[in-house]
């Protein structure tokens, strides 16, 4: 019981904890500015070289799935910069609390921030851009949506736990939100990239998230996207437990060194 | 210029400077997403011929421009707020104006560097031809272009004095900008409300006399109206900045509420 507690109220404070720095219009503008920017800029790339409907198509719903980075995958790392610049670092460490359910509660309402803005950007996409979405399969796109929210959450918390060894989190939230462009598929299909950066795309949880939603969008059942969406969950698994070790290394460095935020 | 302004110029230039050797890894985040934009154009255009890879990676390189003045003028104040030293910045009596200017310069040299790494880079890595047609135009051209995004850096810097929220200003600003600038793309491919928003923006103009500049050996006279008007607007951009610099320190200095801003 006390760890579900720990675990909401990680929740609760990580995601409260950014508006000492944003404040909610400017969250709600940013919500919907953000999204809408980043798939007109692809959107009007693509159509400077063709007028291809399924091109566009493509792009778009790619870019809808990528805005879920923004919030699961930049704003966990950047807790973990917050943590280190607002002096929160020593009063996480010295916690009795259980660990496990800090480390994963921090990104939590993320994961519901992100599946919010990746509905806009479908609006967006199905309003601006002309996507169809007569065949989709709702309640297999919904999951899709849903596991890649949780997912990219845990690929955050990987970097965000790897981050706390470095001053400026935010460095590296930076590149792993804007790599996810090239490699996970958002604008064009990896195979596009040269073969020996391929199976990098694969440790990416949004690479299966997007071919999933494409597919559901196309109008495949659940049963049809399950394969995609077990591999992306193991994936996202796999990363909160890397991103935890990482965690864990990192407060037994700063006990032993006494260096907290510049272990 | 009297010598004391010249010698603020140069102490906020050389503090820039010092801070970015200080802490080199803050070059990354204003050279990611223009390369990732470059990147990805330049993987989307690579079945195509045409003008498609000039657009790519001069755009490519003008997004790294810009991306260097956005986030070094809204990071600067932030990072100002951060270390508790704006408001010394402030009470100093050199005038606010020229601090950010010498910063601006600073800004500039950056952005410049990051425009020619991206253009390396993207031009090894998908082996496009970098030839430019009129070399000394196609300096004179960047030279005033980067100016250009300085001067409008300017406005931003001095809008996000005020704010809490420059960092979010600074992201959310980020592809809007990329967008209207038609860096990566002609503007033709806008909605027509747009087009008033891309011809206030002095780089917009830059950027089509740098292209052209790159791919005509003797210019038409397409190229000195761009740069003239590129050029009327820049001195807009720095009376504006001179103005909002003054109404801005003086609300700031009124209210009290410079760093809670």
């Amino acid at each position: 019981m006390s760890r579900l507690r720990i675990f909401f109220s990680s929740a609760i404070f990580s995601f409260r904890a950014q508006f000492s720095w944003l404040n909610p219009p400017m969250w709600l503008t940013m919500k919907f500015a953000l999204g809408l920017s980043q798939m007109a800029f692809f959107v009007f790339v693509g159509q400077f070289i063709t007028n291809d409907p399924n091109v566009i198509s493509y792009i778009a719903i790619g870019n809808a799935l990528q805005t879920v980075s923004w919030n699961t995958v930049f704003s966990v790392i950047t807790i973990t910069g917050h943590d280190k610049w607002d002096g929160t670092l020593p009063l996480l460490i010295t916690t009795p609390a259980s660990r496990l359910p800090i480390f994963i509660g921090r990104a939590m309402m993320h994961v519901l921030d992100g599946m919010l803005s990746v509905a806009i950007s479908f609006v967006f996409a199905i309003f601006l851009f002309g996507v169809n979405f007569a065949n989709a399969d709702l309640l297999a796109l919904s999951i899709a949506v849903v596991l890649t929210a949780f997912t990219m959450a845990g690929f955050g918390l990987l970097i965000g736990g790897f981050s706390f060894y470095f001053r400026e989190p935010i460095v590296l939230a930076n590149i792993f939100t804007f790599v996810l462009l090239i490699f996970c598929g958002v604008n064009f299909p990896i195979q596009e990239l040269p073969q020996p950066l391929q199976p990098i795309s694969y440790a990416f949880p949004l690479t299966y998230g997007i071919d999933a939603a494409r597919k559901a969008i196309a109008g495949a059942t659940l049963v049809e996207i399950s394969p995609i969406l077990g591999l992306e969950l193991i994936v996202g698994l796999v990363s909160i437990a890397i991103g935890y070790i990482f965690f864990q290394s990192f407060e037994r460095a700063a006990r032993k060194t006494g260096r907290l935020e510049a272990v | 210029m009297p010598p004391q302004t010249l010698r603020v110029v140069y102490s906020a230039f050389r503090m820039a400077m010092l801070h970015w050797v200080a802490d080199p890894q803050w070059v990354i985040p204003n050279v990611i997403a223009p390369f990732v934009f470059t990147v990805v154009a330049l993987t989307l255009f690579k079945e195509v011929s045409g003008p498609f890879a000039l657009y790519a990676i001069l755009g490519g390189g003008m997004m790294g421009m810009w991306g260097n003045t956005l986030y070094s003028s809204g990071f600067a104040i932030e990072f100002e707020k951060w270390q508790g030293t704006l408001e010394e910045v402030l009470a100093a009596p050199s005038n606010l104006m020229h601090v950010i200017a010498g910063r601006s310069v600073s800004n500039a040299l950056m952005g410049l560097t990051n425009m020619v790494a991206i253009l390396l880079i993207a031009s090894l890595g998908f082996r496009v031809p970098l030839g430019v047609a009129n070399p000394i135009l196609f300096a004179v051209s960047l030279v005033l272009t980067l100016l250009s995004v300085s001067a409008l850096g300017l406005i931003f810097a001095s809008s996000f004095v005020l704010s809490r929220s420059a960092q979010v200003f600074t992201n959310g600003l980020e592809f809007p900008i990329y967008i209207i600038s038609g860096s990566m793309f002609p503007i033709a491919l806008l909605p027509f409300w747009i087009h008033p928003a891309s011809y206030i923006l002095g780089p917009k103009w830059g950027i089509d006399a740098i292209r052209e500049a790159a791919s005509s050996e003797s210019v038409s006279l397409y190229f000195w109206e761009n740069l003239g008007v590129m050029i009327l607007i820049t001195v807009i951009y720095v009376v504006t900045a001179t103005a909002l610099f003054k109404l801005v320190e003086k609300k700031a200095r009124k209210d009290g509420t410079l760093v809670q801003a």
